[in-house]
């Protein structure tokens, strides 16, 4: 393995001698580390400590990238389970409230093992097809991993077994604040887009307009939104009935699509503007209709940049959700609240953790999608 | 155009949350505030009241506007914080629990057609709390005692919320009442800090912290070593947590009074200290925290 993956190497090696482990007394107390021999017992150690020389030796050993991948991937899942394994161990003769989570050296090794993988598969170029496929091989195994119970004892899971059923409604919450203004930003922006390539003497208004928006930062907009969609809810008829609160999901859900305007607008702009004129005129020249060219030359040469502002805003507007829970919109922001108000990590990560997948998983998936599009650059 | 897109912005959001006739009940975003709601919630709902859950909502404004607005029906408040609801921060009487109640009682009443229902014989108000290992050795027991220290040159590292050292009734008035001032570097200032993370950086001596602003039913108290020092001088306004609920509300169900004063009754500060502590140091959702309670002193049935 001669090159930069190498260095990677070092620090894979050196985790093993890292803290795997961190035991808390309770959930708020301070962590002691375990090593490996501690976490896991000498005989059991012994045999990471085998399996990680072997692993090490089949990276530098191994050439081609489909292999590499492999064994890389192979040392994601086993060390996760190894940690599920250790925290129980730790865990077994602790009273309830203890808590066991992964310590420095886990970490590390998970960041080698993922960049690994992550490397391998820029080196494989695979297919959007097999993308897709690869995503959900992911999910499913994470999903496989979780169900089976090996992780059950890891702090994030505890703090996952007292709350699973907020933990799936917020999730659904988390969604649809982020799919929902997603959709109805599209609905709206994609055909104010199209307007503005006719009309290019507001374009720049407009556009500036919506740069002002991006910048007001994400907790002041959802304030600001209070008053007007509280004097909405008490003002005009009905309103309120539909849901629409001051507090809640709706100013949360403005919010959003506002934030999503500027990215599908500007890339429906961009879009339509960069089909070439050579391509506009020849389609003028078959005699098509304004409304034949713009449905089928403008908008499907288009379409690849308008999605790409589909996934910046999918990926941003995952993200910026969480922030909804300050104001009673709920959300996986609701467990990062909660756990700074406590102190409680493990409770930060339960709201972080689903929010990183989430918002990678979507963009791994747009990806594909865009690069399955006719004539999209490959 | 943009009217239009935000019309259609709010019909889709108004589809997420649906129209309710249940009692709302909600609660600020804090610890105790998540076991105090889930009591309520259990309670109501043990005597055959339908309830929506909008449990631990956000920061005390959010909840208040919430309330005022009728989005939520019902949520424990702490009498000392009517003081700021009406302005009316300066008056002594705050800091006489009987006084403080009645007047919240009469002022939301008349003011806000809310009702404040039997409170929580336990005050949670602000505090400093110094580490054992450094209050023993200086004798330092009451706040009386720390003033002195301080200003003899005692070694302190305060961890507190940007709004305990900057809100007038808070560090101020304790530093007025008991002859100290803690400059900026005996001050670690928190911004919208938990007392959770005061207490665990004084516990941990993160950033040489070694003293805490804490609330009088903190659960983490007794885990941490510290101890909080007497208000000898009753400098503090008292926060008697109490649930309100709108008159229209309480009205419909008037049953609710009569259902939630045995519970509150029942909430010394020693018991908020144990429930707080149940949720925040051993992880237990407020929600069994609270059926547990419940179920232990015989109020469900």
């Amino acid at each position: 393995m001669r090159d930069r993956m190498a260095i990677l190497l070092l620090p894979l090696a050196a985790s093993a001698v890292l803290p795997l482990a961190v035991f808390r007394a309770n959930r708020i107390a301070a962590g002691q580390p375990h090593g490996l021999v501690d976490t896991l017992g000498p005989g059991a150690a012994g045999l990471a400590l085998g399996a990680l020389a072997l692993v090490i030796g089949a990276l530098l050993a191994l050439h081609r990238p489909v292999l590499r991948v492999a064994v890389a991937a192979g040392l994601l899942v086993g060390l996760i389970l190894l940690m599920g394994w250790g925290a129980a161990r730790l865990a077994a003769d602790a009273p309830p409230q203890a808590r066991v989570g992964p310590g420095t050296g886990f970490w590390i090794a998970l960041a080698c093992a993922g960049l690994l993988v992550i490397d391998g598969m820029t080196r494989l170029r695979p297919g959007p097809a097999l993308r897709l496929a690869l995503v959900a091989l992911a999910v499913g195994a994470g999903w496989l991993i979780l169900g089976s119970g090996a992780l059950a004892q890891l702090s994030v899971l505890q703090e996952y077994q007292n709350r699973s059923g907020a933990f799936w409604r917020e999730g659904a919450k988390h969604l649809w604040l982020a799919f929902g203004s997603f959709g109805v930003a599209m609905l709206a922006g994609v055909p104010a887009g199209i307007l503005l390539t006719r009309l290019p003497r507001i374009r720049p208004a407009v556009l500036n307009l919506l740069t002002m928006v991006q910048t007001i930062p994400s907790i002041a907009l959802f304030g600001m939104l209070i008053v007007p969609l509280g004097w909405v809810a008490a003002n005009l008829p009905g309103a309120a009935a539909l849901g629409i609160r001051g507090i809640g999901m709706a100013p949360a859900f403005v919010a959003l699509f506002l934030y999503s305007l500027l990215p599908i607008v500007a890339n429906t702009v961009a879009g339509l503007t960069g089909v070439p004129r050579s391509v506009t005129e020849a389609a003028d020249g078959m005699g098509l209709t304004a409304r034949q060219r713009m449905l089928r030359v403008d908008i499907p040469l288009a379409l690849p940049v308008i999605l790409t502002a589909a996934r910046i805003v999918l990926v941003q507007n995952i993200g910026m959700a969480t922030v909804g829970a300050l104001i009673g919109a709920g959300g996986f922001g609701t467990f990062v609240f909660q756990g700074v108000g406590q102190t409680a990590t493990d409770l930060i990560l339960l709201g972080a953790l689903p929010t990183v997948a989430l918002a990678f998983l979507t963009s791994a998936v747009m990806d594909a999608l865009i690069a399955m599009l006719p004539g999209a650059a490959r | 155009m943009i009217r239009s897109v935000l019309l259609s912005a709010v019909t889709a959001a108004a589809l997420a949350t649906s129209a309710h006739a249940q009692v709302v009940v909600s609660s600020k975003i804090d610890t105790e505030g998540g076991v105090l709601g889930e009591m309520i919630r259990a309670v109501l709902e043990n005597a055959g009241i339908e309830t929506e859950n909008r449990l631990q909502l956000g920061g005390t404004p959010v909840v208040r506007q919430a309330l005022l607005a009728g989005e939520i029906d019902i949520y424990p408040e702490y009498t000392g914080n009517a003081a700021f609801f009406f302005n009316r921060a300066e008056d002594p009487l705050w800091k006489d629990a009987g006084a403080a109640y009645a007047e919240a009682k009469k002022l939301d009443q008349e003011e806000n057609d809310v009702v404040w229902l039997t409170p929580a014989p336990a005050n949670n108000t602000w505090g400093i709390a110094l580490r054992t290992d450094v209050a023993e050795p200086a004798g330092v027991r009451t706040l009386s005692d720390f003033g002195k220290w301080v200003s003899d040159g005692g070694e302190v590292k305060l961890a507190a919320s940007s709004e305990f050292v900057n809100s007038a009734p808070a560090l101020p008035s304790f530093q007025a009442a008991y002859g100290f001032t803690l400059g900026a570097d005996q001050l670690i200032v928190l911004s919208g800090g938990d007392t959770a993370a005061t207490i665990q950086a004084a516990a941990n001596g993160t950033s040489g912290a070694n003293a805490a602003m804490v609330y009088g039913t903190d659960g983490q108290i007794a885990f941490s070593d510290l101890t909080v020092l007497e208000d000898d001088k009753q400098v503090q306004p008292v926060y008697q947590p109490a649930p309100v609920v709108r008159a229209e509300v309480l009205a419909e169900h008037p049953e609710i009074e009569g259902l939630l004063q045995p519970v509150f009754e029942k909430l010394t500060l020693e018991t908020l200290q144990d429930l707080n502590g149940k949720v925040q140091v051993e992880g237990i959702p407020a929600a069994d925290v609270a059926q547990e309670f419940l179920t232990a002193n015989d109020l469900l049935n």
